[in-house]
């Protein structure tokens, strides 16, 4: 489906630099590819500087804002999952989704991205949110059969037998839904703004940049949500 | 008429037709939920939580016609 050429030929009708700049060993790198990785080295270096050295009752401002924004994600996930020390187990891929999914949103809004080559809103491409979401479809296996054993399998024939079709049809359109929901959300909205920027370049964009921040968040909640109640639903003791 | 200017009636009534229902359902869902945190305003959290997975929901629909739309527009 990602190589069809109906979805080739969209994507490269919405950039013009949305073919691979370079490629290493054979695999092609794209503008989104290499945005994603100037995303990863710079939420790696705050992440470095901010846990550097550590106290105990912080007062370096990095700290304290990383521990506020830490803190905040981890009681949205307790209310989420019901508990905070499942929410607490389940942190490390669920808040790491979060926040490269939510400075991927944003990263669109900087001037120049999207019609530079090498820049590009990662998640305005569906082979990244493709990526996203498969990563939550094995974690939730994973963690299914990590909680359970191979007990875990029994859910797909649990109300009966007959449904087992059904169950599985569900486990793979999860993925599909949530890279699409992501992925056409962000493009969607960068398309909107560059369709006001060619009507007029001044002020008229800024409303929907607004509704871009308000989106970008929303969107980032929503996976992340999304992500962990599957993980939880595939983690909880079945009766 | 010209096959572009099918193609591009094609994108804006797919669109167009898309948004209705989810428009309807997420104002059904977004009025009822206002009228649950109006009744019991303590338990605004829980509601607020589940109507953005419902709203989610009901987006994604939208969502897959607006990227019909864009894989139409990309033929012409």
């Amino acid at each position: 489906m990602l190589a069809s050429p109906a979805y080739a030929s969209a994507a490269a009708e919405g950039a013009e630099h949305s073919g691979p700049l370079f490629s290493i060993f054979g695999l092609d790198v794209s503008s989104s590819t290499t945005s994603l990785w100037g995303i990863i080295v710079v939420l790696a270096l705050v992440a470095y500087f901010a846990s550097r050295k550590l106290e105990r009752i912080p007062t370096r401002r990095l700290q304290i804002a990383m521990e506020l924004a830490l803190e905040s994600i981890l009681s949205f996930l307790t209310g989420v999952m019901g508990s905070e020390k499942k929410a607490r187990q389940y942190f490390p891929v669920l808040a790491s989704l979060f926040i490269i999914i939510l400075f991927s949103n944003y990263s669109g809004l900087i001037p120049g991205f999207g019609h530079t080559p090498g820049l590009k809103a990662p998640t305005s491409t569906l082979s990244v949110t493709a990526g996203l979401a498969i990563v939550v479809f094995f974690a939730t296996h994973y963690y299914g059969v990590k909680a359970h054993g191979i007990k875990y399998f029994k859910h797909f024939i649990q109300p009966i037998p007959f449904l087992l079709p059904i169950n599985i049809i569900e486990e793979f359109v999860r993925p599909l839904s949530l890279s699409l929901r992501l992925y056409g959300n962000v493009y969607g909205e960068e398309m909107v703004i560059a369709g006001l920027f060619a009507l007029l370049p001044l002020f008229l964009p800024l409303p929907m940049m607004f509704l871009g921040l308000l989106f970008g968040f929303i969107q980032a909640l929503v996976f992340t949500m999304l992500a962990s109640i599957y993980i939880s639903t595939a983690s909880a003791e079945h009766h | 008429m010209t096959t572009e200017g099918l193609l591009g009636a094609a994108a804006a009534i797919a669109i167009g037709i898309a948004t209705i229902a989810p428009g309807l359902g997420q104002g059904n869902a977004a009025a009822r939920a206002m009228e649950a945190i109006a009744r019991q305003p303590e338990a605004s959290g829980d509601i607020r939580t589940t109507l953005i997975i419902s709203l989610a929901f009901m987006e994604a629909l939208t969502i897959y016609a607006l990227l019909i739309a864009f894989l139409v527009l990309g033929k012409i």
